[in-house]
């Protein structure tokens, strides 16, 4: 049962990943890499605050989301200076120094040897210490996330985030300031990433750079790809697809670390199948004729 | 002082054949073949392979391996982008399909050989030799020449041979290359082909020199895309200036700063041409949003 709801927890937290992802990926049409830093920084800051200082959860989410949102602000000026390809490498660039930056900078992060004894969540004097509730926490986070993502997404914002996607010089002629809506969804995209990290770093108590690698930044692409792009649902059952089958490979027999390989070399295979798939290009909603 | 030098030199020396052997493959393609790394990777894992674990010489396991490493990339083209290129894919739904090779074949060579760091080194470790008192082992010797040696025979080879031009008229103009009956495809084969060479060449090195972990491939690779950015996309003489810079500023930061930092410095400094001079060294425009 702990193990089941510890998988059911991974799924929220990944969910939340992908979602914030989807705005920047899926409706705004930036593929980021950096994504996995972000989620490092909501958990760093976190930790930081929390071990450190003794701040309480309801003190930390948000000052989590707004460093988050900071450096996303400032790294998304330069970086949307470039488009498409360029962005991506240069996203790679920013995922490499976020990663630098925790394992390299001892006082602040404590470098490679990662910051234990996170305290457990606790809002109001209730501990949220047990599996169950840390789960409806979670749940309860992740459904706003949902519900303000999709009310995002159908906001005018929204439509100009897909307007430009599919057309930048259209849709500036149109009078729409196409820089300043990347930077916001950029940076508010960041700012949502944040909440899994700040999650994940109480979830688990401790926390290391490993767990931010570009290679974590890849998964999270891949889960918004392979769920389809501006696909909140989808996204949602590629999760727990994406998560769950590992889980099946070792009730198989197969050795941890064997298995831990087989999941990325799954959803490796399946990247590459999907952009079959997609290779007409990403965007493929229905049109809709008024 | 002259440490630093040498220490910029091997760098430098590594870095322009990471990009050169890149910069082959994008220079036809025009899009970032991330799996790359991986092969410069297999390059160094399958030396080890036979030189350590099948216990064949040296002189044979490294023409091997080049030879396997090479046929990865080779592979790679033919299963996944040549037909991705036939649906008139855009660039980056082919970049998005290398990084879902790369994952793969990274976590081949994991399961195979193990996350752990391996060496083909069947020597002592020595100082290495003197010059006016900076040392330089024999490898980094070998490094230094093999890189600039085969950096320049790739210039010859773009410059005199009837592929060489044919790559050049693929990458100036693929469409019309085609009208003039050159087959983009199999040019495009080839680039793949050398340019995954030159990257398993680039692995063995720099495996003899600092050992081998599977992931050493990637930043190799990020060093060698930034250096190709830095020096004007889709210019091979380019690479000089951009490679040069680069290691240069690693090898300062290091030492005023800490080596620890190199990483980020290559990123910084990437961030900070694009603000400065978006066009690169050869003043070739990135692609930007053109409003």
């Amino acid at each position: 049962m702990e193990y089941l709801l510890h998988i059911l927890i991974m799924i929220v937290i990944y969910v939340m990943l992908a979602h914030s992802l989807n705005l920047v990926a899926g409706f705004s049409n930036m593929i980021s890499l950096a994504h996995a830093g972000f989620y490092g920084i909501g958990a760093y800051t976190t930790a930081i605050l929390s071990v450190n200082y003794h701040f309480p959860f309801l003190a930390t989410l948000p000052i989590a989301m707004l460093v988050s949102g900071l450096l996303a602000l400032i790294v998304s000026v330069i970086a949307l200076r470039t488009v498409d390809d360029y962005f991506i490498i240069i996203t790679l660039g920013i995922q490499v120094v976020i990663f630098s930056l925790m394992n390299n900078w001892m006082d602040l992060t404590n470098g490679p040897l990662g910051i234990p004894g996170i305290p457990s969540i606790s809002i109001l004097s209730f501990e949220f210490d047990d599996k169950i509730s840390f789960l409806i926490l979670s749940l309860f986070l992740a459904g706003i996330l949902f519900y303000i993502l999709r009310n995002i997404t159908s906001s005018p914002f929204g439509r100009v985030l897909k307007a430009l996607s599919e057309d930048e010089i259209f849709t500036q002629s149109l009078g729409k300031n196409v820089y300043k809506a990347k930077i916001t969804s950029f940076t508010i995209g960041a700012m949502f990433a944040a909440i899994p990290g700040v999650l994940y770093a109480h979830y688990i108590s401790y926390i290391d750079p490993t767990s931010f690698t570009v290679m974590e930044s890849i998964f999270i692409l891949s889960i918004v790809i392979i769920g389809g792009m501006r696909n909140l649902w989808g996204a949602i059952i590629a999760t727990a697809f994406l998560i769950i089958l590992p889980e099946a490979l070792r009730f198989l027999g197969m050795p941890n670390n064997i298995a831990a390989n087989m999941r990325q070399i799954i959803y490796g295979a399946l990247l590459i199948f999907v952009m079959f798939r997609y290779s007409k290009g990403f965007i493929k909603e229905k049109q809709t004729v008024n | 002082m002259l440490q630093i030098f040498l220490n910029i030199l091997i760098t430098f020396s590594i870095f322009i054949l990471v990009s050169v052997s890149f910069t082959l493959i994008y220079y036809t393609t025009k899009f970032f073949h991330l799996a790359h790394a991986v092969v410069i990777t297999f390059g160094a894992y399958l030396t080890y392979l036979f030189s350590q674990q099948l216990g064949l010489s040296l002189w044979l396991s490294i023409p091997l391996s080049i030879i396997g490493a090479t046929a990865i990339g080779v592979i790679s083209e033919i299963s996944v982008y040549k037909p991705l290129r036939k649906r008139n894919s855009t660039s980056l739904i082919l970049l998005i399909a290398s990084l879902g090779i790369y994952v793969v074949l990274q976590n081949i060579i994991s399961m195979l050989w193990g996350d752990d760091t391996k060496s083909i080194r069947t020597w002592e470790v020595k100082v290495g030799n003197e010059i006016f008192g900076a040392y330089i082992t024999d490898i980094q010797i070998i490094i230094i020449v093999v890189s600039i040696v085969l950096f320049i025979a790739t210039l010859l080879f773009l410059k005199y041979t009837k592929i060489g031009k044919n790559m050049r008229a693929v990458s100036s103009n693929e469409e019309l290359s085609n009208i003039f009956g050159i087959n983009s495809n199999y040019v495009i084969l080839w680039s793949f082909g050398i340019g995954s060479a030159l990257a398993a060449v680039a692995g063995i090195l720099v495996a003899f020199d600092t050992d081998m972990t599977p992931t050493m491939g990637f930043n190799l690779l990020l060093y060698g895309v930034v250096a190709m950015i830095i020096g004007g996309v889709g210019s091979v003489r380019g690479l000089i200036g951009g490679a040069l810079l680069l290691a240069t500023a690693q090898h300062l930061g290091a030492y005023y700063i800490d080596s620890k930092w190199m990483d980020a410095i290559a990123y910084i400094i990437l961030i900070l041409f694009l603000i400065w001079k978006p066009l690169g060294f050869s003043g070739r425009r990135l692609k930007k949003v053109e409003i």
